[in-house]
């Protein structure tokens, strides 16, 4: 019930920046209110089956060490289980200097991937442009894609605060600071972990425009605005001794867009929902008339830190 | 600019002239009437009818002259006038809930002015009265595609939370629906809901809505007369393309004073008018009312609020005003105001509302011409804070936005009474002020504005039109508009990149951004707009009717969400975004059916087509706020829209009321959207059932304090997008339509079953008190109804997992890539409440 009132107000306040843990509480309180129970029920459905079609997950960073690429294939939508791993096809990628990496999956699960002879090597470099391409079923694809500057992240620090205002339970909110590159326009993707593991509900795919959430802000320069400093809290916070990190990620300003649009298609529902649409893909068929893929290549430069939930990391 | 406005008065006073010609020409007469020839003198009787009760105007009035076989109508501001030659006459008024009245008048060597009161019918009647309308008037009245609803009558239709309210009632009307309940505004006949001009007392109200949809801004207190005009809209409204809803507000009691007022569970209101300048003879030279609305949810919730919560705010209001005095026989001014806001936060917070006010003074120059002129004010405007108390310690990382739309404008309209011929023109010039977002931000003490420029324009009409007694069958209504609509500087206009695919973002070319100085005019828009309506009476209890017109209509909603939200931008039209122009032909056949009593049934078929062009739709992922290049975000694209609409109502009797049944469909054509193909807009309902009954038992036998009501609505569901397929990417599952179709699929049916009933306070001797409690239920069946349906990965859970103790923590985020379909419903129970209701 409460996450139908969030959706009615949700999406204004996601397009205003305002942070998650507020955001439910003001909601809450709204409801108690107004005694509006909207409801959400999970029905079945039937839905038109499409032609089966080539998916590429291949998000290539300047870490060191292994690079993998996703191949699947599309399924029916309401048919769960895992994808359909794309298998036997031929990837690979050359950067602006000519050097070509090729990608390979021996065991036929559609992780295609690429290791360096040496394991402080890598293929990602800052300012390189990537060209990706694929050969399967048939059909050739490509796509190209830069790998942009990234900020360092500065700090990560806690203050203890309640989950939400109206709840006595306690934990702790993590902000990071990071400061923007001034000049020229900077897209990023925020992720973070908590004891190892990927936070990622829909609400955790972050995206930055310069230090804002988007390119009507006029932030450029600045230490990322607040909204997105506390942006990297699971929903009831953290429990002291939690380890956290955080990862910033360049990436490409058509990419920032392909991530605004599937974190919009992934949480669309409510009286505030946009008309479903596909998400962009730059997963191009050389040949025109074939097949279209789905998915996206991007690179992405990254930076990280660690921090843990202890007394001296703790804010009073 | 100016010159096409010296050829439109020229071709409004020559279509004046010939109008005259056409009337000197024709009242010779050949219906077999009586008719004066050619030339004879005429004199004019006019004046004001009123309520006896409380001295309000009268608006729709029959005033008949039985020995001339002619009459008129009574406008907006109650006056009549007929031109008739020497001798002597009966006046018949009569107005159903009134009692009829019959004049009798000599007219000699001069005007006659003949003021009349009427008082309303015994209880039985008035109880029962579905609409405060002369009789026959839906066969005999030329207007089509009109209904009007009586306050009474919105006031017994069961409410949500037992909240009267006018737009929720219009949506039980043909031809009207809604995306969906607590949607804001509504659509008439396959249009936007920014299509509505929505006028209150002549000024418009830019959003209609307390919180979101679920309640409108019109304290029915205050409210006189609703009617929404859906076709064969006359040439004096323009602006918008799909309907005028025009409700007038009550002039306040000119007798004695009076209170109203009521407590439900979401407002209380109160109200109060009375008399002004009252004289010795006990007639008063003006009166007032002034009536608000607050609602209280935060009040009592107050106390369990605690820590943050503390002082939160979430409430609306409404305070509407109008006064009015008549300076002399020949001139009354009105003053009309309304202001309303909805607040909602705690530290942030946002809110948004309306704010109108108009001034009008009606003339009589001579018995034959009316004037009045409004000059109006309307500003609708909204504000997000991330910081509303301002404290210190957020002074440093804040968030700030506001946006408006203000408007002026004035608007004489002169209405010049003829024989047979009722002869309306003037003018109206409306200056926008458009202040599309300015931002402030600040992050660790770095203080950032972001504004988009204000962007100005100004909208000039002329349009002339007449009524016309052809015949005792024939009646015509025709006129013309001409809409003049400069997109004005100070400001930068840009120029887009043409050669993207359809359907993508196009980027301005920025070497041809033009910047203009103040009053630079950057884009000129004008448009005729014809209108044609046709009456013929096949007998006395039916008639047949013929409409066309061509609206034209400069500022735009911009939204591409299910519902519209608060924060949806107004914009003009500007050298990118074209004026939308509707045409609509429509037909109907008007028919009264008798059982016994006169005038039981009223019955009318009406078929429409409307075509629609220069229609915004949005690109996928489109930016839509504080976007400085917006237009680049923009689709156009046509519509159409076709149905029938079928109404029966009952009038009288133990059990009254309407059925309406809609049977629609509305279209959208877009290059870039669904392949360039056809696409049901989305909130095309193919079949739409409304009942409305009123059950009245009478002023004798056990139930005597007792009314009843009760409505159902059923529709088709709304359209929607469905997925085929689904890829996954990052870990998150992703819906994916192979052929990117819109609209694809239909959510299922909308059905609903309301209940109210009425207890009336016991009358008492001697106490002027007038009470009643309304117990109501909403959704009596508890339907879940979808509003939509939609598509989503399994939520994500968190779950226990043991884990080491110096992690301190035991829990982990549990995803699966497991899809599912999801209804959506806004309401899931039914809803009852309890209201009581004042007057004294």
């Amino acid at each position: 019930m409460q996450s139908n009132t969030q959706n009615i107000l949700g999406r204004l306040m996601t397009q205003i920046g305002w942070p998650q843990k507020r955001r439910s509480a003001y909601l809450l309180a709204l409801l108690s209110t107004l005694t509006l129970a909207g409801c959400e029920t999970v029905i079945d459905a039937k839905l038109d089956q499409g032609p089966t079609q080539l998916s590429v997950d291949a998000w290539l960073t300047d870490a060191l060490g292994e690079q993998r690429i996703r191949l699947t294939q599309t399924a029916p939508y309401l048919q769960n289980g895992a994808a359909t791993p794309a298998t036997g096809a031929r990837v690979g990628i050359r950067d602006g200097k000519g050097r070509t990496y090729l990608f390979t999956d021996p065991d036929n699960d559609g992780f295609y991937s690429w290791r360096p002879t040496s394991p402080t090597d890598t293929l990602g470099r800052i300012g390189e442009t990537y060209t990706l391409g694929i050969e399967y079923g048939g059909q050739q694809y490509v796509s190209v894609s830069r790998m942009n500057r990234v900020p360092a992240v500065d700090s990560i620090v806690f203050r203890e605060e309640k989950v939400n205002p109206i709840s006595e339970e306690r934990g702790f909110q993590a902000e990071f600071y990071v400061k923007d590159f001034p000049g020229a326009p900077d897209y990023y993707r925020i992720r973070f972990f908590r004891n190892g593991q990927l936070q990622n509900r829909p609400n955790d795919l972050i995206t930055v425009y310069d230090a804002g959430f988007s390119s009507n802000g006029n932030t450029d320069g600045l230490l990322f605005i607040r909204p997105i400093r506390q942006s990297i809290n699971p929903e009831r916070l953290y429990a002291r001794n939690d380890t956290v990190r955080v990862e910033i990620q360049s990436i490409t300003p058509e990419a920032f867009f392909f991530l605004a649009e599937l974190r919009t298609q992934i949480s669309n529902g409510g009286l505030f929902a946009t008309p479903p649409a596909n998400v962009p893909t730059n997963i191009r068929n050389v040949n025109t008339n074939g097949p279209a893929a789905t998915g996206f290549f991007v690179t992405s430069a990254v930076r990280s830190r660690t921090a843990r939930v202890t007394d001296e990391m703790i804010r009073k | 600019m100016i010159s096409i406005f010296r050829t439109a008065w020229v071709l409004i006073l020559g279509l004046a002239c010939l109008t005259q010609s056409v009337v000197l020409a024709q009242s010779t007469g050949q219906n077999g009437l009586s008719r004066p020839p050619a030339g004879a003198a005429q004199f004019t009787v006019s004046g004001y009818v009123k309520d006896a009760k409380n001295g309000e105007g009268l608006i729709g009035v029959s005033v008949f002259v039985k020995e001339a076989g002619t009459g008129a109508v009574t406008n907006n501001y109650g006056y009549y006038a007929i031109s008739l030659p020497p001798g002597s006459y009966n006046l018949v008024v009569s107005f159903v809930g009134f009692q009829k009245q019959t004049i009798p008048i000599t007219l000699t060597t001069e005007n006659l002015r003949k003021d009349v009161e009427l008082s309303e019918e015994g209880r039985e009647l008035q109880e029962v009265t579905v609409k405060a309308e002369r009789e026959e008037d839906n066969v005999r009245a030329i207007e089509m595609s009109v209904n009007k609803i009586d306050v009474r009558t919105i006031q017994r239709v069961p409410a949500l939370l037992g909240e009267v309210d006018v737009v929720r009632a219009i949506q039980l009307l043909p031809g009207v629906t809604t995306v969906g309940e607590g949607a804001t505004g509504f659509n008439v006949r396959g249009g936007n809901i920014d299509q509505n001009l929505v006028l209150l007392d002549e000024a418009p109200v830019y959003n209609s809505s307390h919180l979101f949809g679920f309640f409108s801004v019109f304290n029915p207190d205050a409210v006189k007369d609703v009617k929404l005009i859906k076709g064969g809209i006359p040439s004096l409204y323009g602006g918008r393309i799909s309907s005028i809803l025009d409700v007038r507000l009550k002039e306040g009691n000119a007798k004695k004073p009076e209170v109203n007022g009521g407590i439900g569970l979401i407002f209380s209101r109160l109200s109060y008018e009375r008399p002004l300048f009252k004289k010795a003879d006990g007639t008063a030279r003006g009166s007032f009312i002034v009536a608000g609305r607050r609602s209280y949810a935060d009040v009592l919730a107050q106390p369990f609020l605690t820590g943050d919560l503390k002082g939160s705010s979430f409430y609306f209001y409404d305070l509407t005003a109008k006064a009015n005095y008549r300076i002399n026989d020949k001139n009354t001014v009105y003053l009309s105001g309304y202001l309303g806001r909805d607040v909602f936060g705690s530290d942030f917070g946002f809110n948004w509302g309306n704010a109108t006010t108009s001034l009008r003074w009606n003339h009589v120059f001579n018995q034959k011409l009316f004037l009045n002129t409004t000059a109006f004010y309307s500003n609708y405007d909204y504000m997000l804070d991330s910081d509303l108390k301002r404290k210190e310690e957020n002074k440093n990382d804040y968030f700030r936005w506001k946006s408006r739309i203000i408007n002026y404008s004035i608007k004489p309209d002169f209405t010049l009474f003829l024989r047979n011929n009722t002869l309306t023109f003037g003018g109206q010039s409306i200056v926008y002020d458009f202040e599309p977002g300015t931002a402030t931000g600040a992050s660790l003490g770095s203080i950032r504005t972001f504004s988009l420029e204000n962007k100005y324009a100004i909208e000039n009409a002329l349009y002339v039109g007449n009524e016309q007694q052809v015949s005792a069958r024939l009646q015509l209504q025709y006129g013309l508009r001409y809409s003049l609509f400069s997109y004005l500087g100070p400001g930068e206009a840009y120029s887009f990149q043409t050669d993207v695919p359809p359907g993508e973002r196009r980027f301005p070319i920025l070497s041809q951004t033009r910047t203009y100085k103040r009053g630079d005019v950057i884009k000129n828009y004008g448009n005729w707009e014809p209108r044609f309506s046709a009456k013929y009476e096949l007998n006395e209890n039916s008639s047949l009717k013929l409409s066309y017109n061509r609206l034209a209509q400069y500022i735009h909603l911009v939204s591409n969400t299910t519902a519209s939200t608060p924060l949806d931008v107004w914009t003009p039209s500007t050298n990118n975004i074209r004026p939308q122009v509707a045409d609509q032909v429509a037909g109907g056949y008007f028919r009264n059916l008798k059982d016994g009593r006169n005038n039981t049934y009223e019955v009318s078929v009406e078929v429409y087509y409307k075509w629609l062009q220069n229609q915004l739709d949005y690109i996928d992922g489109a930016d839509l706020l504080l976007n400085k290049y917006l237009e680049g975000d923009l689709l156009s694209g046509r519509g159409r829209a076709y149905g029938a609409e079928f109404y029966v109502k009952k009038n009288t009797g133990l059990i009254n009321g309407w059925v309406s049944y809609t049977l629609g469909k509305t279209d959208r054509l877009v290059d870039g959207i669904n392949g360039g193909n056809w696409f049901a807009s989305r909130f095309d309902r193919r079949h739409t059932l409304n009942t409305v009954a009123l059950i009245d038992p009478g002023s004798t036998g056990r139930l005597k304090r007792w009314n009843f009501s009760a409505t159902f609505a059923l529709s088709s569901g709304t359209p929607a997008t469905f997925p085929t397929t689904r890829f996954e990417y990052q870990g998150y599952v992703v819906p994916h339509n192979a052929d990117n179709l819109r609209n694809n699929y239909r959510i299922p049916v909308y059905h609903r079953l309301d209940l109210a009933a009425t207890l009336k306070g016991r009358q008492r001797t001697g106490k002027r008190k007038d009470d009643n409690w309304v117990f109501s239920v909403y959704n009596v069946y508890a339907r879940k109804n979808p509003f939509s349906v939609f598509f989503q990965q399994e939520p994500a859970t968190t779950i226990d997992v043991p884990r080491s103790p110096e992690l301190g923590d035991t829990r982990r985020l549990q995803v699966t890539n497991n899809t599912q379909a999801v209804r959506y419903s806004v309401f899931a129970t039914a809803i009852p409440s309890v209201t009581y209701n004042f007057k004294f």
